[in-house]
């Protein structure tokens, strides 16, 4: 126990004298670091904001499918009954004829003339649908429509949702690259510092096993320094993050005002923790292969 | 106790061990001669599991050191002490820290080092040297840096490389004395050297190689050019 703890203590030491040691490559990985994963991190919060205004855009699109007249009553329950069920539908109303006359009368009291000349009510009732997921919009307004004998037509506002869609379906595949290739580019940077830093002490390492060092005592120092590297680097991005969050939130929302805006606090705080753990596992992990190769002595 | 069987180690052009079998009971002392390019270095080598070999096999304290791996290798080695013939200190460490080194690695306190440290230092006349950085001493200081490191362990087994190469008559006896006190300890000590007035005035047991094979073993052995 004793001996581990002074094994820790002279391992960490170490580790220190090897991040001063060559202060300018450990101030350009960390440099590195920051850069990669402030662009991560933006990415990600694009990304979860695309994904809220869709949503949001998409609870408030309906579907409406206008019933025939003559429909059959228990065959639109039916029908209704059955969407309810439909993943990614949220709620779905039915519209009586009156309900549409009285909403009509509310939205357009300036043309009731219109109204008392046919006499009859002209409006037909209706089944709206609120979306969950304004993604299945499509196929269930091509399945309404092969109704014909119960709905006589099937209004979909849908432009702006689907131009919402295939943006947030772009920037997720664009998103899940970079993440993807920013991760990998931190990694490679932090990997090629440490594997040059061991490079350096390869003779050292080799030493220190033949005399009896274990595996963890040689890889220890490394792995910190990785480490320190990544969870820095991480921190001056996360810090980053949070201060330009709380400088142009106000100015978003103000643009925006109609949209909730994703980049709340608490995603910017999970956000922050999220890079930082980022730059905590790619730099103990990189390192701890940068020195498995020079190990096997 | 070291025992090697029908040891082969080749590399790419030569073969440096070639069926070598010798056994070296616990405590016993020997030195091992031979032209350069015999095969000593790599027999001593492949003792420590710093090279692998090829065929045979090859117990040391009762390891088999061709299939030792992982914490086993690592306490493996802690029972060995190696000097190595080109010294392998560490050039930006100061004698004080290279001998402290094998400490260091098992975790030992800083206080305990040190005073192991002082206390080898002493055995090797090394004392006043303490604080200089290996390139700051002479080539036979550095050969006893490189002793004083292999035995401030205390291992059963002591592979000595040319442990008076290059090192002056008068030290070099010193150096030779401080190994029998040494091996007079219990420790299995192995001797590869070229220093035949040493081989000679000592009397041990001598095996000599050539070209990889074991062409003498002798209880009472002389330094023979072959
Ligand atoms: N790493 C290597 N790669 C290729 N050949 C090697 C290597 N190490 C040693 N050899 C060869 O193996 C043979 C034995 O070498 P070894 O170092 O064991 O000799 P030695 O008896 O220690 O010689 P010396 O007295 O000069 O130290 C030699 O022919 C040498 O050239
Ligand atoms: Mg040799």
């Amino acid at each position: 126990m004793q001996a581990r703890l002074n094994a820790l203590r002279y391992v960490l030491g170490t580790a220190a004298h090897g991040l001063w040691r060559n202060p300018t490559m450990t101030i350009g990985a960390v440099i590195t670091t920051t850069v990669m994963l402030i662009t991560l991190a933006a990415f990600l919060a694009i990304n979860d904001t695309l994904n809220t205004m869709v949503t949001a855009l998409g609870r408030k699109s309906n579907l409406i499918a206008y019933v025939r007249d003559d429909a059959r009553p228990s065959r639109v329950t039916a029908i209704m009954r059955d969407l309810e069920q439909r993943p990614g539908v949220g709620e779905v109303v039915f519209v009586t004829k009156d309900d549409a006359l009285q909403l009509f009368v509310e939205r357009f009291t300036d043309q009731r003339d219109v109204l008392d000349i046919l006499r009859t009510n002209p409006l037909p009732a209706s089944v709206e649908l609120r979306m969950d997921n304004p993604a299945v919009l499509p196929a269930l307004a091509d399945e309404l429509r092969g109704m014909a004998e119960t709905f006589e037509s099937v209004v979909v506002p849908i432009d702006v949702v689907e131009r919402l869609l295939s943006i947030s379906n772009v920037s997720r595949v664009a998103g899940t690259v970079m993440v993807v290739a920013l991760t990998a580019v931190t990694l490679f940077v932090i990997v090629n510092t440490i594997r040059i830093a061991v490079y350096a002490r390869r003779q050292e390492i080799e030493v220190m096993k033949l005399v009896g060092a274990t595996d963890w005592f040689v890889r220890g120092p490394f792995v910190i320094e990785g480490a320190v590297i990544g969870v820095v680097g991480a921190t001056i991005a996360a810090v980053t993050l949070v201060v330009l969050y709380a400088q142009a939130a106000p100015q978003v929302t103000r643009i925006i005002s109609f949209l909730p805006i994703a980049a709340d606090a608490g995603f910017v705080r999970n956000l922050a923790v999220f890079t930082v753990l980022v730059g905590l596992v790619v730099g103990s992990v990189g390192s701890y292969f940068s020195v498995r190769r020079y190990l096997a002595v | 106790m070291i025992v090697l069987q029908d040891v082969c180690k080749n590399y790419e052009d030569s073969a440096a061990l070639a069926d070598v079998s010798l056994s070296i009971a616990r405590g016993e002392f020997a030195f091992l001669i031979g032209t350069n390019g015999a095969g000593k270095t790599t027999l001593l080598r492949v003792l420590l599991r710093e090279e692998s070999f090829d065929s045979g096999s090859v117990l040391v304290n009762g390891v088999d050191v061709a299939s030792v791996r992982g914490a086993a290798l690592t306490n493996f080695r802690r029972k060995i002490g190696m000097v190595f013939q080109d010294t392998r200190l560490l050039p930006n460490a100061t004698v004080r820290e290279n001998v402290g080194l094998p400490l260091r690695v098992r975790g030992h306190a800083t206080r305990d080092i040190d005073a192991a440290v002082a206390d080898v230092l002493e055995r090797t006349v090394l004392a006043d040297k303490a604080q200089r950085f290996p390139r700051q001493l002479s080539g036979g200081e550095q050969r006893k840096v490189a002793l004083a490191r292999a035995i401030i362990a205390k291992p059963e087994v002591l592979l000595c490389d040319e442990p008076t190469d290059s090192i002056n008559p008068v030290h070099a006896r010193e150096i030779v004395e401080l190994l029998l006190d040494i091996n007079s300890e219990g420790v299995t000590t192995l001797v590869a050297t070229h220093d035949s007035e040493i081989v000679n005035d000592l009397r041990r047991r001598v095996i000599r190689m050539e070209g990889g094979q074991v062409l003498a073993d002798e209880p009472v052995g002389v330094f023979s050019a072959g």
